[in-house]
């Protein structure tokens, strides 16, 4: 199933995925996914809207918990554990609609991500050697995604473009194992698309990538391995040429409909 | 940039100038107001401020805060008050060291809201309100109902058993006025430090986005929980010197009435910046003095109604005018005038169109 994965050498599995589902009320949101992503891999998730993509991103993360099946992250069964206890085992994600702090400055939102990953969350103190230590590594990941000027601006006063750049600022500087960006393309101008793709092809071969993204240029470039997604199932896996030739992606993103394969 | 420099300057000026006037206050005013006036301001300012704190930096908005003022009161008058012969005060008349009964005062005020705090931290908005509210009412009730520790007449003489340090209060009332106020610049001073802190940016970050706190590591329940704990901590301080203040506890201190006052107080100040504690306080209590004094018993002229009925117009007009009250009112202006006289590269790409997504 994942063999087209270049990175299948040292496969130690990142996130793997057994029969899981999630049901909202009646709707069944994410039915009997399997998934293996292994170490260092580019995987991109595609599918059209209400496949169940960012449903299984929240399933993965823990901000929703699976109504069916096992969610393992690096080797360790977390199907119980809370989303809190994922981010610090290496796991940072983005979100579809930025979900940022909008009350705070740039600087502080990438620091929470050290924070919340570093230890001492609950500190009522503060520890000069070690602040100065954080705020420097967030400015660091700050100039990473280029917005180290707006660092001391309110996250509620910038723009779209920008937001998408504070929240991978965010993700990167948690120092993650594996990140989720859902959709991070999404409200991009063309410039700043470019600068995304050139950063997540420049990303760290240590990290493992999982990607949500609608701009088939941007994910077909940046993934090594694709999943597609249809109501809640994965339809289809291969590589990005396998994708681009198979006629069931064709048909959903054609909207010719999809059940006569 | 250089207009937000300006208010920060014109803000520690004011800062300053309103301490140095605190400080001088009993030889610029009358007995009358040190101790009605000013002395109130502080003890309602410092409840207030445990609001605010709540609210401004965590985005709970709790009713708790007098409930929880009136349990600290009712525990040190339980504690520290003696059975005098012949006397008939109410209560459980424990006769404690009063520097021991305010220490477990405070202490069991913070556990008491560490208990309350984690039953509501999973709770938002409205139903972390309605379940605050429900904290007070307990307290009043259990205070009420419970003739062992105080019943519906009050428990009478606490400022009478206070701690060596704090000396006597009840005919040196120029001594509790700075008792209060060094409490009220130490809570401010606690928060404004606090917010500044691991725990504290955290805080901010889950009043913003509770469920990406959590995606980013945090244990968000664990601390709105805390943060409340610290809540109690600040309404346990103004509870104790409100109980000193008035000198003995009955249950209205609790009540609705009190509940709302308190919420009035914040709102009136405004609810996201600590300062509008004790703006709001004051603003409060010198608009009861005034209309206390020109409103004639009967009421008002031909509306009729007194001091609720002012209050609530002035209620109604800054929630109307600004959400934020007094010191919302006070940020917009330098918005304003940051808009108009800040550098021209301030904000150029402020409505920079969204680029369409493809799909």
């Amino acid at each position: 199933m994942t063999e087209a994965a270049p990175a299948v050498e040292h496969a130690e599995p990142t996130l793997r995925l057994r029969g899981v589902g999630r049901r909202f009320g009646g709707l069944l949101a994410v039915d009997e996914v399997d998934l293996d992503v292994v170490h260092g891999e580019r995987r991109a998730i595609l599918g059209p809207n209400g496949a169940g993509k960012t449903t299984l991103f929240n399933v993965i993360c823990g901000d929703l918990s699976a109504s069916t099946g096992t969610v393992e992250i690096f080797g360790e069964d977390v199907t119980k554990k809370p989303a809190r206890y994922r981010a610090k085992m290496g796991l940072a994600r983005t979100y579809q609609q930025s979900r940022l702090f909008d009350g705070l400055t740039v600087e502080d939102s990438i620091y929470l991500a050290i924070v919340g990953v570093e230890g001492g969350r609950l500190r009522p103190v503060l520890v000069p050697g070690k602040e100065r230590e954080i705020r420097e590594r967030a400015r660091e990941a700050a100039g990473r995604v280029a917005i180290s000027h707006k660092l001391g601006e309110m996250v509620g006063s910038l723009s779209h473009g920008e937001h998408r750049q504070v929240a991978i600022a965010m993700a990167l500087a948690a120092e993650p194992k594996a990140l989720m960006l859902d959709e991070p393309a999404s409200g991009l101008s063309r410039g700043e698309r470019q600068l995304l793709t050139e950063l997540l092809l420049g990303l760290d071969r240590d990290i493992t990538l999982i990607l949500i993204e609608h701009d088939m240029d941007i994910a077909l470039r940046v993934a090594e391995s694709v999943t597609m997604m249809h109501d809640g199932r994965v339809i289809v896996e291969g590589t990005p040429d396998e994708i681009r030739a198979n006629e069931t992606v064709h048909d959903l993103y054609l909207g010719r409909g999809y059940g006569h394969e | 940039m250089t207009v937000d420099r300006t208010k920060l300057a014109t803000e520690r000026v004011i800062g300053v100038a309103a301490l140095v006037v605190a400080v001088l206050a009993p030889t610029l005013f009358s007995a009358f107001w040190l101790n009605s006036i000013l002395t109130q301001a502080l003890i309602l300012g410092i409840g207030a401020a445990s609001l605010i704190f709540l609210s401004a930096y965590g985005g709970m908005i709790s009713l708790a805060q007098t409930g929880l003022m009136g349990i600290a009161g009712y525990a040190l008058a339980n504690m520290v008050t003696q059975r005098v012969p012949g006397g008939e005060t109410k209560g459980l008349l424990l006769g404690w060291d009063p520097t021991v009964g305010l220490v477990a005062a405070i202490l069991l005020t913070v556990g008491i809201g560490l208990v309350f705090g984690a039953v509501a931290s999973r709770s938002y908005g409205i139903y972390f309100l309605m379940l605050t509210l429900t904290y007070t009412v307990i307290a009043f009730l259990f205070v009420g109902s419970v003739t062992l520790i105080g019943g519906f007449s009050p428990v009478a003489g606490v400022d009478t058993y206070t701690p060596g340090f704090i000396g006597d209060i009840v005919t040196d009332r120029e001594r509790l006025y700075y008792i209060t106020l060094i409490t009220a610049v130490f809570v401010y001073l606690l928060v404004r430090y606090l917010v500044r802190t691991p725990f504290g940016v955290s805080l901010q970050g889950i009043r913003d986005e509770p469920v990406r706190m959590a995606s980013l590591g945090y244990n968000v329940a664990l601390h709105r929980t805390i943060a409340f704990g610290i809540g109690a901590f600040i309404a346990a301080l103004a509870g104790v010197l409100s109980a000193w203040w008035f000198g003995q506890l009955s249950p209205t201190t609790m009540g609705l009435d009190a509940t709302i006052q308190m919420l009035v107080i914040a709102v009136i100040g405004g609810l996201r910046r600590i300062e509008g504690a004790w703006l709001g306080a004051i603003a409060f209590l010198m608009i009861n003095n005034e209309i206390t004094n020109r409103i004639p018993s009967s009421g008002l002229p031909v509306i009729g109604g007194t001091f609720n009925t002012v209050i609530g117009f002035i209620f109604l007009a800054i929630v109307i005018v600004s959400p934020d009250g007094l010191m919302g009112l006070w940020d917009r202006m330098w918005d304003a005038l940051r808009r108009r006289g800040g550098p021209p590269h301030a904000e150029p790409e402020g409505g920079e169109p969204a680029a369409v997504a493809s799909s």
